[in-house]
């Protein structure tokens, strides 16, 4: 009996992710999983995109195209949000990934692929420990509130620019009631 | 899930009418160079560069305007794992390099194979050589002569990174310096000599010969915040021609070691580095050609900086101060005598106006110094501009 019922679970996951998928690209769906899952120690959720109107992706930073930042959901109730993005480091870009709690407070942050030849110390998980606990209200500053990496200027200023976007069009979005 | 699939196609149909659209006014409205300097990474084509344009201003000389160098790179990506990546210099205006030149194989998440000709990874400047990232007009001297930068050769190896441990490799095999030559007379010729070091041993990938191969390895740990330490190794013999290899004395053997840090902390910045290199065989070297090849060089330097601006400031400026010392004849073997002259204490004192990301104005004042009693070196001003994008 245990065992049908695990395998119905699986199934039933197996169909969330096919319909997750046709979103995100595979690499990148299967990366953005393994870290909700360790993030927020769950093992089945939904991932609902948010959609914003025209009106309202005018007024932000980093615009919302309904493909690039999701509900983490069990059943009803909201666990957290991912933003999935691309990020110019010096000739090339990287993918990267923002999770954040219910209350829209970054929980953890990933740079998910990286194809360049220099600057991948931004990966590091110490330095990108720095943007954990950071929310609408904060203003980061490469070198300032975001310490810099040696060798590693352009690449870790793009992803200081891209988590601070994305916080200052979380607080529009805020602001607007959209989340 | 009927709806779903409804949805589904309808996405389908929309998107391959976008990719369309946008086909369309791709083929009508983009040329070829503009498609070069678009940011698009999809197109595979990247350019860039950097260059430097200096005023070197000896007291009691004639001072020189020199448009160092100017790098112009070039990129192509063919797919998501491999890259080929050119870098073509232009020295002094009238002479042309290639400094960089590999494919790039990204095998794996952060492992990469790389082949061609490459960068060899020694200290700070040589692989992080771009005028806006590091401080004075002219580069570290340590970085002229006991690191000859800009030091590339061709060679094949692997780069990466253990990313849980904030650790990241490189290893490769590289061609290696040439000693000694046969001139037009029939005689052999010394390439490397007691002034600076190997630096006149470097075949750049020109026609280069090759007897022995060379080993570089770098290791680069990034685990502490702000703060980034290096340790680099070179190891093999250097090469000759082909009709006098046999010929004692006309290679040596060499192992370089260097440890760099570089530390960032707000407004302040710091960085050092120190090199060793043994040379084996010089004595043979010196009889051959009476180049006064050191048996050992060394040198250091120290570096603190910070920035006058605050850091809600888009642009910088940074006063710095960098001691230096090297020696490329640390040691000497055989009958050959210490010279004084190559023992060196050079103090650059000055400041880096970041105009821009990429753009810097560069101005400072060097007080040279060696190890004789009455030195008569020049003291030095210089001004600079630099640029990379």
């Amino acid at each position: 009996m245990r065992a049908i019922k695990n395998s119905i679970v699986l199934i039933l996951g197996l169909i969330f992710f096919t319909l997750q998928s046709f979103q995100l690209p595979k690499n990148i769906q299967k990366k953005v999983d393994k870290e909700i899952k360790s993030a927020f120690e769950i093992e089945l959720y939904t991932l609902e995109a948010i959609k914003v109107s025209e009106n309202v992706n005018e007024k932000l930073i980093t615009k919302i195209t309904g493909s690039n930042f999701y509900k983490i959901k069990q059943n009803d109730s909201i666990f957290g949000y991912a933003f999935v993005d691309k990020a110019p480091s010096k000739v090339a870009q990287f993918d990267y990934l923002v999770l954040f709690d219910k209350e829209l407070i970054i929980k953890k942050s990933k740079v998910l692929i990286y194809r360049e030849e220099y600057g991948g110390e931004i990966s590091s998980n110490r330095w990108l420990k720095q943007f954990v606990g950071k929310s609408a209200i904060d203003q980061l500053k490469y070198g300032k509130d975001i310490i810099a990496i040696s060798g590693a200027t352009i690449s870790a200023r793009s992803m200081t620019i891209a988590v601070n976007n994305l916080l200052k069009t979380i607080e529009i979005l805020q602001n607007n009631n959209t989340i | 899930m009927r709806q779903f699939f409804l949805y589904g196609s309808f996405f389908l149909v929309v998107s391959i009418t976008n990719a369309q659209t946008t086909q369309d006014s791709i083929n009508q409205q983009i040329n070829g160079a503009q498609r070069l300097m678009s940011t698009n990474v999809n197109s595979g084509v990247t350019i860039g560069g950097y260059g430097e344009i200096t005023y070197n201003q000896p007291e009691n000389e004639n001072g020189e305007l020199d448009v160092q160098r100017l790098v112009l790179l070039f990129g192509y990506k063919f797919n998501e794992q491999v890259q080929f990546i050119t870098e073509v210099e232009f020295e002094h205006v009238k002479e042309v390099f290639v400094e960089q030149a590999f494919v790039n194989y990204n095998v794996a998440e952060n492992f990469n194979i790389r082949g061609g000709l490459m960068l060899v990874p020694m200290g700070i400047i040589n692989e992080f050589h771009e005028p806006t990232t590091f401080n004075g007009t002219e580069r570290p001297i340590v970085d002229n002569v006991i690191v000859p930068t800009t030091w590339r050769e061709i060679g094949i190896g692997i780069n990466g990174r253990f990313s849980s441990i904030d650790l990241g490799y490189q290893a490769y095999i590289f061609n290696g310096f040439k000693s000694s030559v046969l001139d037009e007379n029939g005689e052999i010729q010394g390439l490397l000599k007691g002034s600076n070091g190997l630096r006149s041993g470097r075949q750049k990938g020109i026609q280069s010969t090759i007897s022995s191969p060379t080993f570089a390895v770098k290791l680069d740990y990034y685990g502490i915040l702000g703060l980034r330490l290096g340790l680099s190794g070179y190891f093999g013999q250097t090469q000759s021609e082909n009709e006098i290899n046999n010929i004692e004395g006309t290679q040596i053997g060499i192992a370089m070691i260097g440890f760099d840090a570089r530390y960032t902390y707000q407004r302040f910045a710091a960085r050092g580095q120190f090199i060793y290199t043994s040379l084996s065989d010089t004595d043979l070297y010196n009889n051959l050609t009476g180049k006064e090849l050191g048996s050992s060089l060394q040198g250091w330097y120290i570096e603190g900086a910070y920035n006058l601006l605050p850091l809600s400031k888009k642009q910088k400026l940074i006063a710095f101060t960098r001691v230096e010392q090297y020696d490329t004849h640390a040691s000497t073997a055989g009958s050959l005598g210490r010279n004084d002259a190559y023992n060196r204490m050079d103090i650059t004192t000055g400041l880096s106006y970041h105009i821009a990301p990429g753009v810097v104005v560069k101005g400072d004042y060097q007080f040279k110094d060696n190890a004789l009693a009455d030195n008569d070196l020049n003291n030095q001003l210089n001004l600079g501009i630099g640029v990379w994008f």
